[in-house]
């Protein structure tokens, strides 16, 4: 049926379909473009903002548990109770064996414990925005620490 | 000479020597003095100089300081120290005040009785007279003699008009078997940080009751007017004499982020200078802590509540840690304090944790091994004022 469509409909499909077969060559057009200092900008604000909330759950915020829906501590406690900016965390030592859980363990792991038990609160989504945060939170406010997984 | 060839007295000599500062005398009220421990050694009767004084039991008495400066023996004394319960209502916690009741019930139960409990501040966790009255119900079980100086989780709901109500104002004093005895409010004179931001109470109270809240600042100390009366108090005391002071935070620098510390400690160091025994006995910082300046001894005590990690720096090298801490028992790195003045007019401190080791002795078993490789940072969300 190639006749009976418009040679110029049938030039711009053709080309399209050039785009995308260049496209999937190596060497392609998409990955090609240069950071700005705005787009920079922009990905510190979204890390920061995850480190705001991070620090406002961390420390027991409950307007901030409520909005993303976990309830970090049934008795009143904040994980910055014990660990004042986030000292006694140490999150550059994990993954690591944890005796109080008995397993090996990431920090992500270590969080929920916390959560469930000295905080006795419930248990939040590994993947959870609450629990990206609070991760960052932790990560942030220790930057600048050598890496050291394992050390008990 | 070598230490080998000094008899006991000639090493006695030159510790003094060393260790007395240039000028000072000892007291004239000298419990033992050379002849007395010469003579008393001898009558042992095993034989002359060593042999005879290690039988007579005194070499592990003996701290040449003490012996210089020993008061004439007084009765000695035990006290109890209880601090930092934070307690939410009993709706909320029930570990706060499980732990809370234990102390209580065991420092009811010492036999002999304890001469007087000290309370050292931080009853409530948010000043709530709610908090305040669970608390003071608790405490009702201590028959013997209460003292109280408040901390800042019981001040800042209505600037310590509850606290005032239950547990009476500070500074206070009183004498008690030969020792002036203190309690300071360390936590009363804060800076403004409220009025400007038209805070509520309860947001006064919520950013004073976080240790590493960026709001509140730097808000313990004496402030002038209690540093007067601390001067007049010990006007008419005795240069010789014991002087125990009580406050909630430490009355020297420890970290200043936290308020592990008073703003105006060197002026409270001016003031106790003259003194030759000063124990200064404190809560706030949740941990096992020593330190010496000059002549004032500082022993930190602990919380019933929960147990702090040791501060990123400046913790007092005289300090021996406490064992870390396990995160899965609420009982661990908490209790209270059995302390003794003791016949030397010395305090003699027996932390009553609720676990089998205090301290710990290997570097990863310390509180305070846990801090090498830590870099923190301060919190941005309790800050961002909208300008």
């Amino acid at each position: 049926m190639i006749g009976k469509i418009r040679p110029r409909v049938l030039a711009g499909a053709l080309i399209g379909l050039g785009l995308v077969g260049a496209a999937g060559l190596p060497g392609a057009l998409a990955h090609k473009v240069k950071h700005t200092p705005e787009q920079l900008k922009l990905f510190e604000s979204i890390f920061m903002e995850q480190v705001r909330l991070g620090d406002l759950l961390f420390h027991g915020d409950e307007a901030t548990a409520k909005a993303m829906g976990v309830t970090l501590s049934k008795t009143g406690m904040a994980c910055a109770m014990c660990h004042p900016v986030g000292s006694d965390v140490h999150p550059y030592e994990f993954p690591k064996y944890q005796e109080q859980m008995a397993k090996f363990a990431t920090l992500r792991d270590m969080i929920n414990w916390c959560i469930e038990k000295p905080n006795e609160g419930e248990k939040i989504d590994d993947d959870s925005p609450a629990m990206k945060a609070l991760e960052t939170y932790i990560y942030w406010s220790a930057r600048g620490t050598k890496l050291d997984p394992g050390r008990h | 000479m070598s230490e080998d060839e000094m008899s006991p007295v000639e090493r006695i000599r030159e510790m003094d020597r060393v260790l007395r500062p240039k000028g000072e005398r000892p007291a004239r009220s000298m419990s033992i003095t050379r002849r007395t421990f010469i003579h008393k050694s001898l009558l042992a009767g095993v034989g002359i100089g060593v042999a005879g004084a290690a039988h007579y039991g005194w070499f592990p008495r003996i701290n040449t300081i003490d012996v210089a400066f020993a008061q004439q023996p007084a009765a000695g004394f035990k006290f109890a120290w209880l601090s930092d319960t934070h307690l939410y209502p009993r709706t909320v916690n029930t570990r706060f005040v499980e732990k809370a009741t234990r102390a209580v019930r065991e420092i009811q139960a010492m036999n002999p009785p304890a001469d007087f409990l000290i309370f050292g501040g931080d009853l409530a966790q948010l000043g709530d007279p709610v908090e305040l009255q669970l608390g003071n119900e608790i405490l009702k079980e201590v028959t013997i003699r209460k003292v109280f100086i408040p901390g800042e989780h019981d001040w800042y709901l209505d600037m310590g008009e509850t606290w005032v109500k239950f547990f009476g104002a500070s500074p206070w004093t009183f004498d008690h078997k030969g020792v002036r005895i203190i309690g300071l409010d360390t936590v009363g004179s804060a800076p403004d940080y409220w009025s400007a931001k038209k805070m509520s109470p309860k947001e006064r109270m919520a950013h004073m009751s976080v240790l590493d809240g960026t709001v509140a600042g730097a808000w313990a100390g004496l402030g002038h007017k209690q540093l007067e009366w601390l001067s007049k108090t010990l006007s008419d005391w005795p240069k010789d004499r014991p002087v125990l002071i009580f406050s909630h935070n430490p009355l020297y620098e420890y970290y200043p982020p936290w308020n592990f510390w008073v703003r105006d400690w060197r002026d409270v160091h001016e003031i106790v200078k003259p003194f030759e025994n000063v124990t200064n006995i404190h809560g706030h910082t949740h941990q096992v802590l020593y330190n010496e300046i000059g002549k004032m001894r500082s022993i930190g005590m602990l919380a019933t509540s929960w147990p702090w990690p040791y501060a990123p720096e400046g913790v007092p090298k005289l300090t021996r840690p406490m064992i870390r801490v396990d995160p899965g028992d609420h009982f661990d790195g908490v209790g209270w304090g059995k302390l003794t003045m003791n016949d030397l007019m010395k305090v003699d401190t027996e932390y009553m944790m609720w676990r089998k080791d205090v301290y710990g002795e290997a570097e990863y078993d310390k509180g305070t091994g846990d801090n090498v490789n830590q870099i923190l940072h301060p919190r941005i969300a309790d800050n961002l004022w909208p300008y």
